[in-house]
């Protein structure tokens, strides 16, 4: 073991918080901007003005079938060529954006059009015009339907930040690639870097699927859900009672 | 003085003593006439039953009156309002028709992810209904169709027929002049049917309006005032139950009836 940890860890401490810090932030900021995106493209698809429709299929198509790497090299070295130059930061953030916004969309898409028409028409005949039916009956489901895959894409969005190793972005892997330029040390640098991502993205994947069942088992998560759900609960106390208090006869009579 | 010329365009004065009134209301779909020159009346407290063939346009006919379904011609005419004439929408404020029209529906759509309070609260809440009062609104309807212990389950945690009821309540929340039910016991075992006619009996008795689609006929002998059989688009028969029920005068209805096996 002692031959394979030779790195002065201790002396990269500082900087190798900063470079997870810099993942992290590329991975939020581009997974709020490609939900955004995404929700955007999924709702063009859905629309009923068929070039609407076409254009953003165009788009899910065109960002769905380009690596990666290709769109990361395009944003930061070819559109500086062309005259447009973006730091890295942003580079990077608006090629995650973009191609995790199609596979997004897609997800989205499939989880809105999944809502039984029926809820809509439910909604409609208690008059809850257009928005009130997205925002309180599609759109609850929908995310029920999508939270899985979109719970994927965060994940998999977290590791491809590595891909940014290339614009040297300065997150984890280009970290990564420094320290090891400086010890010769690959096969150490990149268990640590990797064991690093694993810690990461192991746990955030597991609080994933805890809200997906949280969800699934219709716990209200959003506060004004919790206080009416608590107030519904105090009016309902005798109702709820009568089969609490014939339950606890039964077990009386049976002790 | 001379009378206004009625052109297509014109929105005739609506009559004020029905709560629901159709006239000449047609509808196709893909080229295919589904009802033809409809006439149909409901007036306040008054119970109408429309039975007849699956198929036959009569959930159309209902869908019609809050414009679920658009006719394509005709007058709907909705607690004294025209919403509907000549193949156009006349009401600008569609939800709030929606809201002076409860409806039920065959498969309840009660929303999943959602308790049943929360289902009996949420269009309350969106029409402007205070929370607590909503709340306190929506535990009494529950209470009222006999769901209120259950009251916090979701609706994958109810049986139909106590799906069913909390549909009602739901439908009730906003106080509607009139009720529609379609086929409300169609996807009910027989135990759940009997639960969820014996609250729209109550309902009956309380005297609210109702237009009923069903294919519960000792239901719509026992509660309506008016029975109507649709058949092919049409209105073939109406009048009062022990009439269109028990002695039909046109040959489609008694082969309807006897088709029912319900003739006794």
């Amino acid at each position: 073991m002692s031959g394979l940890f030779q790195v002065p860890w201790s002396d990269y401490q500082s900087d190798l918080l900063d470079a997870l810090g810099r993942t992290v932030s590329y991975t939020v900021v581009s997974f709020v901007g490609a939900v955004l995106l995404g929700l955007a493209v999924a709702l063009l698809r859905i629309s009923k003005a068929r070039p609407l429709r076409v254009l953003a299929a165009v788009y899910t198509e065109i960002f769905k079938n380009i690596p990666l790497l290709a769109i990361i090299f395009l944003t930061y070295f070819g559109l500086a060529s062309a005259g447009l130059r973006l730091d890295v930061f942003t580079a990077g953030c608006l090629s995650l954006v973009v191609f995790y916004a199609a596979y997004l969309s897609e997800i989205f898409r499939s989880a809105i059009s999944g809502v039984h028409a029926g809820q809509t028409e439910a909604g409609e005949a208690l008059g809850l015009g257009r928005v009130g039916i997205f925002v309180h009956v599609v759109l609850p489901q929908a995310v029920r339907q999508a939270l899985p895959g979109t719970n994927t894409m965060l994940v998999d969005l977290l590791k491809s930040t590595s891909l940014l190793v290339t614009v040297s972005a300065a997150e984890l892997m280009s970290e990564g690639r420094l320290i090891t330029s400086a010890t010769f040390r690959a096969l150490e640098v990149y268990l640590v870097i990797s064991a690093v991502y694993f810690a990461l993205c192991y746990p955030l994947s597991q609080l994933l699927l805890l809200l997906e069942r949280k969800v699934r088992a219709g716990v209200p998560l959003s506060p004004w859900r919790r206080r009416r759900v608590r107030a519904a609960r105090a009016l309902l106390a005798v109702d709820l009672g009568v089969g609490l208090t014939a339950e606890l006869k039964q077990k009386e009579t049976a002790a | 003085m001379t009378e206004p010329v009625t052109t297509a365009e014109a929105v005739p004065p609506a009559r004020t003593d029905a709560v629901v009134r159709i006239e000449g209301l047609s509808k196709s779909f893909d080229g295919r006439l589904v009802l033809d020159q409809v006439n149909l009346e409901v007036d306040r407290g008054r119970i109408v039953s429309v039975i007849g063939q699956s198929g036959g346009g009569k959930t159309t006919l209902m869908r019609c009156v809050n414009l679920l379904e658009r006719p394509d011609g005709g007058t709907v005419e909705v607690a004294g309002e025209v919403v509907h004439h000549g193949g156009r929408t006349v009401c600008r404020d569609l939800p709030r028709l929606r809201r002076t029209v409860g409806m039920v529906f065959q498969r309840f759509n009660l929303f999943p992810h959602l308790t049943a309070v929360e289902n009996v609260v949420l269009a309350q809440r969106k029409a402007g209904v205070p929370e607590p009062e909503a709340l306190e609104r929506a535990v009494a309807l529950l209470r009222r169709v006999g769901v209120a212990h259950r009251g916090l389950a979701r609706p994958d945690q109810l049986s139909g027929g106590e799906q069913q009821r909390v549909a009602i309540a739901r439908a009730l929340a906003l106080r509607p002049e009139v009720l529609l039910f379609d086929e409300p016991t169609s996807s009910l075992d027989p135990e759940a049917t009997r639960e969820v006619l014996a609250v729209m009996r109550e309902l009956a008795a309380d005297g609210m309006t109702m237009l009923l689609v069903t294919h519960e006929l000792p239901f719509a002998r026992e509660v309506a005032d008016h029975v109507v059989f649709v058949d092919g688009g049409r209105i073939v028969e109406e009048g009062p139950p022990q009439d269109v029920l028990d002695h039909p005068a046109e040959t489609r209805t008694r082969e309807f009836l006897a088709s029912y096996g319900s003739a006794s």
